[in-house]
């Protein structure tokens, strides 16, 4: 079946299997490696996506699904000039580790801070709820997104 | 999963409603997406690279940025023209004979290239202590988790569909799960005539004698659970097999060079032919530290001539890659009237599944710390690893030593909350100091115990806590 998309401001489109997910379709047919499948159940959240202005695990949903929506993944967080606030935070910190969890992770976070840019630590926890990460022990995750949180509203042009 | 997939739809109702209400003016990103984003990866020097001690300093990662980028390449996301996915069919039978495997249906489904048996491996045994695990499980299956015939196909799904038109035939045979059960005489052998693989005793002074003269002595048995990794990685493998009967293999494994010498091993060539290359992992903790599934998906590219990846699913990595260990721990410690310890006694029993794995690690070093940083004159530790038809346990962050702390430390406050001693005083009254002896004689050097406890009582305020 024909999938179109937007993804990250520009037209795509893939013809796949119907039992095809978003997340396969991204990974498979449009070369976005960004998200990752970490179990397919949607459990992990390595395959989260922003659809439409709100965050999913890919993995859970059919690409037929998500037919003419809007699609942010980790390739679009960057622009040209400059990384985006959470992947400078997210750096700086040295919030990831292997950095498998990492693309879902800012994802979330930026889902997160693009509707609640001043949150706290209970929201930010709150937000990252569905994204497990193995190796950090969350703190510097969540430092990072308050401080990313805190630089986009100082400097609203840059996002 | 049923509640989940329904959340979805819910989800995507909703998504609708958000897409149909969002405002066309939204502004596109301008960064082509076929010709990802790089910036230079000259980071910031931090401090911490710099200077000594950098205990205290922020450091930060040299790949931070391509993480961040999500441009960090793992082994899933690489791929090859006509590449292959594998997929494995693990073991009906916690413990069964495998009477017959027939691959035949299962070659006639669409997109099937090969299948593979454990018949078919050159040397169907490998193992970074014992070689006691089988590639593929043949003819004898001992846990769920064990492979019994595996299939490349040109998706995914084609793959997972062949699986089931393989038939197996199993004769099942009697099977273990309790390891104290296992160590009975008449209890079901899982290799061999006996279930006990590895054990090891530590000795000083005389137990007997310390516990003899002891004002209180108390006895329980600590038990811990099995614990699986979880890497946010599941295990991955791509392998190329080329035309002069060299193979290249893509691996998400820790333990590199022993990996090499089990794939020259089991595949029967060597090293020389054999090109590993290792990859960004994502997360190991322990258990990617021995082959899996690297010499399946290396054969079944020699039978198709292409290469194949294979990535576990989230349910291979919980019943068949390594897990954690569980003890049985029964401590026996005798203290006099203030608490000091005169002797301490401790049974471990080690479930250490189907095959050995790093069992010999985990009982050397579980063993070795099970008295705790205590000094006591009068210490016997005796562990024994038993075979279960259960998952097999391997290495795992710290190797038997988280397992052991647990059961001295909780012991440690059962015995002030019943000589009514501060939990604190009673570690400080027996903890180790510079040049404590080791339960093995190792004179210890830079031991900051009791500093680290005081300090870390006072920055959290214990006493206030106990007032
Ligand atoms: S891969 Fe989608 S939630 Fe884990
Ligand atoms: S950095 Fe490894 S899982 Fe989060």
């Amino acid at each position: 079946m024909l999938v179109e998309l937007t993804v990250n401001g520009e037209s795509r489109s893939a013809n796949v299997p119907p039992e095809t997910t978003l997340l396969k379709m991204l990974r498979e047919h449009l070369g976005l490696t960004g998200a990752k499948l970490g179990c397919d159940v949607g459990d992990c959240g390595t395959c989260t996506v922003i659809v439409d202005g709100v965050s999913v695990n890919s993995c859970l949903m059919l690409a037929g699904r998500a037919d003419g929506c809007d699609v942010t993944t980790i390739e679009g967080l960057a622009t040209a000039d400059d990384l985006h606030p959470l992947q400078q935070k997210f750096e700086e910190h040295g919030a990831l580790q292997c950095g498998f969890c990492g693309p879902g992770m800012l994802i979330s976070a930026k889902n997160l801070l693009d509707n609640n840019p001043d949150p706290s630590v209970f929201e930010v926890r709150d937000a990252l709820a569905g994204n497990l990460c193995r190796c950090t022990g969350y703190t510097k995750i969540i430092e990072a997104v308050i401080e990313a949180g805190e630089m986009m509203s100082q400097e609203p042009a840059n996002v | 999963m049923a509640t989940r997939i329904k959340d979805v739809q819910t989800n995507v109702e909703d998504l609708v409603k958000a897409r149909e209400a969002r405002a066309p003016s939204r502004q596109p990103l301008a960064v082509p997406i076929d010709q990802p984003v790089t910036f230079p990866l000259e980071l910031p020097e931090s401090e911490a690279r710099l200077r000594t001690p950098a205990v205290g300093q922020r450091a930060t990662r040299p790949d931070g940025r391509l993480h961040g980028l999500g441009q960090t390449q793992y082994i899933d996301d690489i791929t090859f023209p006509h590449m292959l996915h594998a997929k494995i069919l693990r073991s009906e039978y916690a413990h069964a004979r495998i009477v017959s495997i027939d691959t035949s249906e299962a070659e006639k489904m669409p997109g099937v290239i090969a299948t593979l048996t454990g018949a078919e491996v050159p040397e169907n045994s490998f193992g970074p202590t014992y070689q006691d695990q089988p590639i593929l499980a043949y003819p004898i299956a001992r846990h769920r988790g064990d492979g019994v015939a595996a299939v490349a196909a040109t998706t995914e799904q084609f793959a997972l569909d062949a699986l089931e038109k393989i038939k197996v035939e199993y004769e099942p045979l009697p099977a273990v799960y309790d390891p104290l059960e296992a160590l009975e005489e008449d209890s079901p052998k899982v290799h061999g005539d006996t279930n006990i693989y590895t054990s090891k005793v530590i000795k000083r002074g005389d137990v007997e004698a310390g516990l003899a003269a002891s004002d209180h002595v108390f006895e329980r048995r600590f038990s811990t659970q099995m614990v699986e990794h979880v890497p946010l990685e599941p295990h991955a493998t791509i392998a190329s097999w080329d035309g002069n009967g060299r193979v290249s293999i893509w691996s998400s494994l820790g333990r590199f060079t022993l990996g090499r010498e089990d794939l020259a091993r089991t595949l029967q060539m060597p090293q020389s032919r054999i090109r590993l290359i290792g990859t960004v992992v994502g997360g190991n903790f322990g258990g990617k530290n021995e082959i899996t599934n690297e010499p399946i998906v290396a054969l079944l590219s020699k039978k198709s001539r292409r290469p194949v990846k294979a990535i576990y699913s989230r349910g291979d990595e919980f019943v068949s890659s390594t897990i954690r260990h569980p003890f049985i721990m029964d401590y026996t410690t005798g203290v006099d009237s203030e608490g000091r310890i005169l002797a301490r006694k401790i049974r471990l029993v080690l479930d250490g599944g189907a095959y050995c794995s790093w069992t010999g690690t985990t009982i050397g070093k579980g063993s070795i710390l099970a008295p705790g940083p205590y000094n006591i004159e009068n210490v016997l530790v005796e562990a024994y690893a038993v075979y279960t038809n259960k998952t097999t346990t391997g290495a795992m962050r710290g190797f038997g030593a988280p397992q052991v702390c647990f059961a001295y430390e909780s012991q440690m406050d059962d015995i002030a909350d019943a000589l009514g001693i501060d939990p604190l005083e009673i570690r400080l009254r027996n903890g180790f100091s510079e040049n404590s002896l080791s339960p093995t004689g190792q004179s210890l050097q830079s031991v900051a115990l009791k500093e680290s406890l005081t300090q870390a009582a006072d920055r959290f305020r214990w006493k206030e806590w106990q007032a």
